[in-house]
């Protein structure tokens, strides 16, 4: 890796020497010769399209939600009045409480299974590339695609697929999406089916790095299969569980794509989500949106979320040194 | 949005498990334990339940959906589970190729992954060389507001950056209804940026100046020696955004209303409620049948990746 | 390796950063279209449908074709589309939307107080047939100064019931004898949903403001009305009158007692012309005009169609709700644009109806693309117009008007109602979920519903 040709400037290693110093020189002059340009035009991607594309567009999100804004006239500062009209908004407490609803059955539905599948499947002796295969196939179908493919097995009635199939041992019909309460878990039924396998994979590659010899010790003690699962799986396992955990409910607090698609929030508002609500508040109004509204929201929701941000990051931050 | 987690460089967990899957390789059960016959065929036969499982819902959809895209459009409605009762409609695909056109919207798909993709790179190592190699007064500065955005979810942006695509700095034009409205966006991307650093930050220094003494300036450090060192992390990097890129979907919904533009995540949906339902589901088809193929051909790439964003990201 | 001098470095990425937010914060410009010095006008208006048949595709680009060909200094790029409350505000404040695009006679208003559309007054007025317009439809898109800003164009439609001939007959029922009551509109839905597993013998729509929509057009035929309007143009919310009740009880007893309204409850315009074309549906309320898009856009069997009125309670307040498409160019384009929209809409949409010659020629080109000729509207015009022109064309009409009998026979002596005008949108937007409610939920409380909504309507309405 030795480089032989004679580099643009001469004193590209000044950065070297002025370190050795220990202070830097003064003056515009040897900030030049120190190489301060250089390290500006390399920061310069990241400056202009962070600065553009996010650091700007958080202000302004600050900016907008107290102000009354539609595109169409002139913005006007309204103080907090954002921030009341979203609180008193009916929808918001049913939006907030689908959410949570949804959150918690895409922890009960997607949080055991691919435990449950990983751990099984990592006992497998021939074929495990098949296993993991066969449950990641699912993630790999564009999310759009899935939502729309399990949109028409979930058609009502008798000559819906799921309900054909469902039929042929006696049950059913379900009315699936078309009623209040099944829309929501048939939704997570669909993201859980699209995810899972991606979570299998994640727990079967930290169930890898279990030590062998960590199993090999407690069988020295006796432990018997559940004991060592119990005992030496499951705790070499805390860090990603953790991390998958927080994670989903931040994704999840997010979700958008699946009542979009398949119920538009319906019926009766059963699958309106926040972050669906800050779209319609957006985007819904054919004479032009609310966006203060939307922005008050999106900031309440980006306030509870941090706290699960500054979590995760100290969790993994100290799992990860340790 | 996603957070890193780690401090560690990134190759170690892929060294240390490729040996694991060797003859090192165990899991909770033994080889003794595997002699007993209650293992055997408790453990055995949870298995072929688990094969069976995964073949249903895992393989289950997707080969019903190759059914139902040659299926006419009657039986679909009528007769969802029995076996081409009319006979087999390959046409729905013919329209699905020609009227619907899933190859236009499926090459915009990925000029908008592969756009992305670049920008998130181009960003995330010229801004990590910077801020590991390079080291400005400012660094820090940086450094913290790049972090600081991984603590803001994606949600907050939709309004105040959609506004901001349809008025850009500078530009005087709106970039609406083109690629550069979801190719820019993407680069902004805190999560590679440092992962990126991160991982500069643990190559050798040593490395770099023996390239200095030799006189490399900081633009061919960082093409000939900091990048090539970096396949891995930028393996990585690429893996996720063009995932991510792949699967966005309210993003383009908002900023590509162009249709001759429209990836097919925007596209499909437009056209659900117009277009008869078998050559829709044959379009559904055609829109699955590559990426499972890529899926296919590259397994193990694509399960390293999918195991290494548990470790890194999830 | 700290080389680089803080108040320096500091100085420039200010400058970057402000410079930034200056320009940022520059506000919205309106981007003007304008047309180059060579007085070429490059014209975006709006095609058809997203996915419709390569037929119609072609029909529409020979329309292209001789248009260019009459006006060669203008180039018209066609884009697909289709008006959704739900899409229209981001495609509106986007600058996406072609410069002749269609909205509803509901958003008119709102838009022209807006300054969202353009004053297309003067192009308007040079028309040879201005004067000729009946002027309630006229008045949809004039704003309060008397200015036409969006123009009657596509169509002008009353709400009418559509239904599937076969189904009919597969329920036993004799296809040129429609309901005429919702009394037997009901008994002939559970007939057909009984012969046919699966399939919906009445359907409604339910979503993205359709579900209000069609709730208000079936509480006007009940003889309701969902929003009172007094002289001074104060609006009072009534959405909890006897008729909008009538109208969920009729859904809600189709729904749950004779449970013959499909599996299907989350359908809106899009959707239950699709479900009707593949047979699914066998009579539904939406406006009369559809035959042409379910053609366009769906394949639907021309011999499968039905039309008839919407059936009207033995009041003297039923009417059949109207509704209709109004042609609007964005605000921010310059005269040249303006005109050559003008010359567009005058061409596609308009002068056909009045010019024996176009009216010829539209049909040719139309029928030569199987594209459906003489689907029934109301008159832009005047009634003898009307029938004026529907002589002229009577050589190149395809679609089975002697299954549209029930409604052609009747059209000119039906009570009309125009659709409330005041936050129309928002008002259908809150009657989706009720909608939806009766449907989903064999307890759902329709007074309570229907007071919870009016509550929120009045809001609305008194917001101004």
């Amino acid at each position: 890796m030795t480089v032989t040709t004679t580099p643009p400037r001469g004193d590209v290693a000044a950065p070297t020497r002025a370190a050795g110093t220990g202070r830097p020189r003064r003056g515009p002059a040897s900030w030049w010769r120190g190489g301060g340009l250089h390290s500006l035009v390399f920061l310069l991607p990241l400056l202009v399209i962070f600065g553009v594309f996010s650091w700007f567009p958080i202000v302004r999100a600050v900016i907008m939600s107290v102000q009354e804004t539609n595109l169409v006239t002139d913005p006007t500062f309204v103080g907090l009045d954002n921030f009341r009209h979203v609180l008193a908004d009916p929808l918001l407490w049913k939006a907030v409480q689908n959410t949570l609803y949804f959150a918690f059955l895409a922890l009960l539905f997607g949080y055991p299974v691919p435990l449950v599948a990983a751990v099984l499947m990592r006992e497998v002796r021939r074929a495990r590339g098949l296993y993991s295969a066969l449950a990641y196939l699912p993630v790999v179908v564009p999310p759009v695609v899935a939502v729309l493919l399990w949109k028409f097995f979930y058609k009502g009635g008798p000559t819906g697929v799921f309900n054909t199939v469902l039929g042929w041992v006696g049950l059913g019909p379900y009315p699936w999406l078309q009623d209040a309460s099944w829309a929501m878990p048939s939704l997570v039924l669909a993201a859980t089916w699209a995810g899972a396998g991606g979570t299998v994979i994640i727990y079967l590659a930290a169930l890898t790095s279990v030590p062998a010899e960590l199993y090999d010790a407690a069988e020295v003690d006796g432990a018997g299969l559940w004991r060592k699962i119990w005992h030496v799986t499951l705790p070499q396992l805390r860090g990603v569980l953790f991390i998958t955990l927080i994670l989903q409910v931040i994704g999840t607090a997010q979700v958008f794509l699946e009542p979009y698609l398949f119920t538009g929030g319906g019926p009766n508002n059963a699958t309106v989500t926040v972050l669906l609500l800050i779209y319609r508040y957006a985007f819904q109004n054919s004479l032009g949106g609310d966006y203060g509204a939307a922005t008050a929201l999106s900031l309440m929701l980006a306030a509870v979320l941090a706290v699960f941000s500054v979590l995760y990051f100290r969790l993994t931050r100290s799992w990860s040194t340790s | 949005m996603t957070l890193s987690p780690t401090d560690r460089p990134r190759p170690a967990p892929t060294a240390r498990r490729r040996p694991a899957a060797d003859d090192g390789d165990r899991g909770a059960l033994s080889a003794p334990d595997w002699r007993r016959p209650a293992v055997r065929w408790g453990m055995g036969g949870t298995h072929v339940l688990l094969l069976v499982l995964l073949v249903v819902v895992g393989l289950g959809p997707m080969l019903l959906l190759a059914k139902y895209a040659v299926t006419p459009t009657q039986d679909i409605l009528r007769t969802p589970m029995a076996l081409f009762p009319h006979g087999v409609a390959w046409e729905n695909l013919e329209r699905a190729w020609n009227d619907v056109q899933i190859s236009r919207y499926f090459m915009n798909t990925v000029w908008l992954a592969l756009g992305s993709w670049a920008s998130q790179i181009v960003v995330a190592t010229t801004g990590g060389y910077a801020l590991s190699v390079l080291r400005p007064r400012y660094g820090r500065v940086v450094q913290a507001l790049v972090l600081s955005t991984m603590f803001v979810p994606a949600v907050v942006l939709l309004v105040p950056l959609y506004l901001t695509i349809l008025d850009p700095p500078l530009l005087g034009r709106s970039l609406v209804d083109s690629f550069w409205a979801v190719w820019l966006p993407a680069g902004a991307s805190a999560f590679n940026v440092l992962l990126v650093q991160r991982f500069f930050d643990n190559l050798p220094r040593e490395v770099f100046e023996a390239a200095r003494v030799d006189g490399a300036g900081p633009y061919r450090l960082f093409w000939s020696v900091v990048l090539p060192m970096s396949k891995p992390i930028l393996g990585v990097v690429s893996v996720f955004a063009v995932i991510a890129a792949w699967k966005d979907f309210l993003w383009p919904l908002l900023v590509l209303k162009d249709p001759a533009i429209q990836p097919l995540s925007v596209r499909l949906p437009a056209i659900e409620a117009s277009t008869d339902l078998g050559v829709f589901l044959a379009s559904l088809a055609i829109a699955t049948v590559l990426p499972v193929a890529m899926f296919l051909v590259f397994q193990r790439l694509f399960l390293r990746g999918a195991g290494l964003g548990g470790a890194v990201k999830g | 390796m700290k080389s680089t001098r803080k108040p320096a470095a500091l100085v420039l990425v200010g400058a970057l950063t402000t410079g930034a937010l200056a320009a940022c914060s520059g506000g919205s410009d309106p981007q003007d279209e304008s047309t180059n010095s060579a007085g070429q006008v490059t014209l975006s208006v709006v095609s058809l449908l997203p996915g419709s048949t390569e037929e119609a595709v072609a029909a529409f680009e020979d329309q292209v074709a001789e248009f260019e060909k009459a006006n060669p200094d203008i180039d018209v790029q066609p884009e697909e589309y289709e008006w959704k409350a739900t899409t229209f505000a981001a495609q509106l404040a986007g600058g996406t939307l072609p410069d002749v695009f269609e909205i509803p006679f509901t958003d008119a208003q709102g838009l022209v107080e807006n300054g969202q559309l353009a004053d297309m007054d003067a192009q308007f007025r040079a028309l040879p047939y201005a004067d000729q317009f009946n002027p309630t439809i006229l008045e949809a898109g004039t704003g309060a100064d008397g200015h036409v800003y969006a123009i009657p164009a596509k169509n002008a439609y009353p709400v009418a019931l559509h239904y599937n001939r076969a189904l009919f007959e597969s329920a036993g029922l004799d296809p040129d004898q429609p309901p005429t009551t919702w009394e037997e509109v009901r008994e002939d839905a559970k007939k057909i949903a009984d012969a046919n597993p699966g399939v919906a013998g009445f359907a409604t729509m339910t979503q993205n403001n359709t579900g209000g929509w069609q709730l208000t057009a079936q509480t006007v035929a009940r003889g309701g009305r969902t929003v009172e309007t007094d002289a001074d143009q104060k609006a009072t919310a009534t959405l909890d009158n006897a008729g909008t009740k009538e109208a969920l009880q009729f859904l809600h007893d189709l729904r749950w007692e004779d449970e013959s309204m499909g599996g299907n409850f989350l359908l809106d315009w899009g959707s239950i012309n699709q479900e009707f074309a593949a047979g699914q549906v066998g009579m539904f309320t939406s406006g009369s005009d559809i035959y042409t898009s379910l053609v366009q856009t769906n394949a639907v069997d021309p011999d499968t169609y039905g039309l008839a009125p919407i059936p009207l309670s033995d009041t003297p307040e039923a009417a059949t709700l109207t509704g209709g498409t109004l042609a609007g160019v964005p605000a921010n384009v310059d005269d040249g644009v303006k005109d050559a929209a003008m010359k567009w809409i005058d061409f596609f949409y308009l002068n056909k109806l009045v010019d024996e010659d176009r009216a010829v020629a539209d049909a040719e080109t139309l029928a030569k693309n199987d594209q459906p000729v003489g689907t029934p509207v109301l008159p832009m015009f005047s009634k003898e117009q009307y029938e004026q022109n529907q002589e002229w064309i009577a050589d190149y009409v395809n679609v089975p008007l002697d299954q549209m009998t029930a409604f052609t026979d009747a059209m000119f002596d039906l009570p009309l109602a125009g659709e409330p005008s005041q936050k129309t949108q928002e008002v259908y937007a809150l009657l989706d979920p009720v909608v939806q409610a009766v449907l989903t939920d064999e307890n759902a409380d329709i007074d309570a519903l229907l007071a919870d909504a009016n509550t929120q309507a009045q809001a609305l309405l008194d917001q101004g």
